[in-house]
């Protein structure tokens, strides 16, 4: 839906991206980053609004720059800001949106009564915009952006000023608009909790770059694993570490000397990593050595493997990769870009 | 529930007719602002003032239509009452009031509102640019402006051929009726690009309006006193921007020496370059305003 290449934009000395390079599949995309990381910038850029300095940007396989008017007539934008014109009514003003994009006024009319039932806006949208509240202005806000069935919308911070029962209330409406509507959405958001809840795929905005990109089950999946805590000295710790490493998994220092995070690492070519009588255990492979599938195979390994060392484990528990954890390590100034196939997008 | 009621889920419907295009943006946008500045689909307060300045400046073309009726019907009292009705040119200075009032309220009405509640980001987030959006807002204000501007001279006009007390032949009307267009145009042009130009400065509705009449009223003051007081040339009557365009108007009906006389002492080429060089000015000005505008940054 929205393609990048090298895309470079600067706002005076400022640089906003630096030849960046990623791609919105569709389904629901989270566009995440810290304040002032280029998120609005890239919207702007999307709706042809501001023009790139550097590279080239597809959406919907058109040049945003020379063919805005057909871009934006596609697209939905609904903005960060809450101040819509206060003496309008949410009926008037959606009709008005989708008249904007081309829809014309009898049908317009008729879409706008259907969209604004379907926010939960129905018995209030003859109701002036000033006198609802913040809750019932984001829908009116999803609303005109979705209204003229867009193949795109673009939502920035649409949580912005609910309370948990409304974000949970949108945060499902966002979702039913990217699956049960059909319409491919963009989330711009510093909320990492609820792109992590409604999103198939990323874009993590850092420091001009793109510092990840890809299918959420992708970025955090690639961090599952087991947390062992161990209770036996630094040399012992080192040799588990080494033995583990033996048997093909993926072996990390933890938090302190005697933790280790250890990940399951994919069978070699050709190795089946799993038969129908021994789950996990290759034919021929003794009972420790082995890859592990599942969370309970890769604990039991774990544990044997400490076992046979003689170690105590004071703790044992499954490791999963928060999109904070990617988050975080991808936002980090020295952690190389983790940037996930492009094709396992959804 | 009875037999025939039925409750119906339309649920979310896709659209694939044919779209109206930017055309279609720019006319909905243009409808929308005849809407919004005469506060169709708005509370009772936001339409008192822009119909009370309809009322203002229609008012007196009524008043002076039947008048001129009862002059027909009244041979004895017809040259009295005949003397005591206006120009199409002086009609301007009964209903300039209104006008003004009209200036002042109409472009801060559309251009601060849409800056200031976030409208403007949504319209150039759809098929409409910078450019087909102040079309739209543009032609909007100058239609706002010739239905007071226009509409009471050509009703004069209309009224008075009819009662026969108008043009006194096709050629003479039409060279009536074509002064009275011009006439509209170049108060509603004049004004609208400078009221457009005021608001395009500022997000509050009340600093543009204050500051279109003070304009307005500062300019003709100033050159005003600057012209008497200090002596200075006559041409300074080119900065009046309250009194050009008036004085113009009654140029383009062959009179002059009405307004007073610095006004009856300019030139006509120069009063047309003038008014020409302020509404291109204003013009330009609102344009170079809103390209380097950004809304989503």
């Amino acid at each position: 839906m929205v393609t990048a290449r090298e895309l470079t934009k600067r706002w005076g000395s400022h640089v906003v991206f630096d030849r960046a390079s990623f791609e919105i599949g569709s389904g629901v995309t989270g566009l995440l980053g810290a304040n002032g990381t280029g998120k609005t910038t890239l919207i702007g850029m999307v709706l042809g609004l501001h023009r790139p300095d550097g590279g080239s940007l597809r959406v919907n396989g058109l040049d945003p720059e020379t063919a805005g008017a057909l871009v934006r007539a596609r697209v939905g934008y609904a903005p960060e800001h809450h101040n819509l014109p206060p003496d309008i009514r949410a009926h008037d003003l959606v009709r008005h949106i989708a008249e904007l994009h081309g829809i014309p006024a009898r049908v317009a009319t008729a879409r706008a009564n259907d969209i604004l039932w379907q926010v939960g806006l129905g018995e209030e949208r003859f109701r002036a915009v000033s006198t609802m509240s913040t809750g019932q202005r984001q829908r009116v806000k999803l609303a005109q952006a979705i209204v003229h069935d867009p193949v795109l919308v673009l939502l920035d911070e649409p949580t912005d000023g609910l309370d948990p029962v409304q974000r949970d209330d949108m945060l499902a409406l966002i979702r039913r608009v990217g699956t049960e509507f059909g319409i491919d959405v963009v989330i711009s958001s510093h909320l990492l909790e609820e792109v992590e809840r409604i999103c198939d795929a990323v874009v993590i905005l850092s420091g001009g770059t793109v510092a990840a990109s890809g299918a959420i089950d992708t970025l955090i999946g690639a961090g599952r694993g087991v947390l062992v805590q161990l209770d036996t000295d630094a040399a012992t710790v080192e040799a588990i570490a080494e033995d583990l490493r033996a048997r093909r998994f993926g072996v990390d220092p933890g938090q302190s000397a005697d933790q280790l995070l250890v990940t399951p690492l994919p069978p070699p070519p050709g190795l089946s990593a799993t038969t129908a009588d021994d789950p996990g255990t290759s034919p021929g492979a003794s009972p420790g050595d082995r890859t592990a599938d599942g969370p309970g195979d890769l604990h039991d390994a774990v544990r044997d493997v400490v076992v046979a060392h003689g170690a105590g484990i004071r703790r044992l528990s499954s490791s999963t990769t928060r999109l904070e954890d990617v988050f975080l390590q991808a936002g980090a100034e020295d952690a190389p870009p983790y940037v996930a196939a492009a094709e396992e997008a959804p | 529930m009875t037999a025939a009621a039925r409750i119906h889920d339309r649920g979310y419907s896709r659209y694939t007719d044919e779209r109206t295009g930017t055309g279609g943006a720019v006319r909905s946008l243009y409808r929308q602002t005849l809407q919004q500045a005469l506060g169709f689909r708005r509370s009772v307060w936001q339409k008192i003032l822009p119909f009370l300045s309809i009322v203002l400046a229609y008012l007196p073309a009524i008043a002076f239509v039947g008048m001129a009726a009862f002059a027909n019907t009244q041979p004895r009292v017809a040259a009295q009452v005949q003397e005591l009705l206006p120009t199409y040119a002086e009609y301007y200075g009964f209903v300039y009031a209104a006008i003004l009032v009209f200036v002042a309220f109409v472009a801060p009405e559309l251009l601060c509102a849409d800056r200031r509640t976030g409208m403007l980001g949504l319209y150039l987030a759809s098929p409409l640019t910078r450019g087909t959006y102040l079309l739209a807002r543009g032609a909007g204000t100058l239609t706002l402006l010739l239905l007071v501007t226009l509409g009471p001279p050509l009703l004069m006009l209309v009224a008075n051929t009819l009662n026969g007390t108008g043009p006194t032949s096709i050629g003479e009307f039409l060279t009536t009726l074509g002064q009275v267009l011009v006439s509209g145009v170049v108060i509603g042009a004049f004004y609208g690009a400078l009221s457009l130009a005021v608001a395009s400065l500022t997000t509050r509705r009340a600093f543009a309006t204050v500051g279109i009449v003070f304009i307005l009223f500062g300019s003709s003051v100033l050159t005003q006193l600057l012209i008497r007081r200090a002596r200075f040339s006559q041409d300074l009557f080119l900065a009046n921007l309250l009194l050009l365009p008036l004085e113009l108007v009654f140029r383009i009906f062959g009179e002059s020496g009405h307004i007073n006389r610095t006004a009856s002492e300019a030139q006509t080429l120069p009063l047309a370059l003038a008014w020409a060089g302020w509404t291109g000015g204003c013009a330009l000005l609102v344009w170079l305003r809103y390209r380097r505008l950004e809304v989503t940054r």
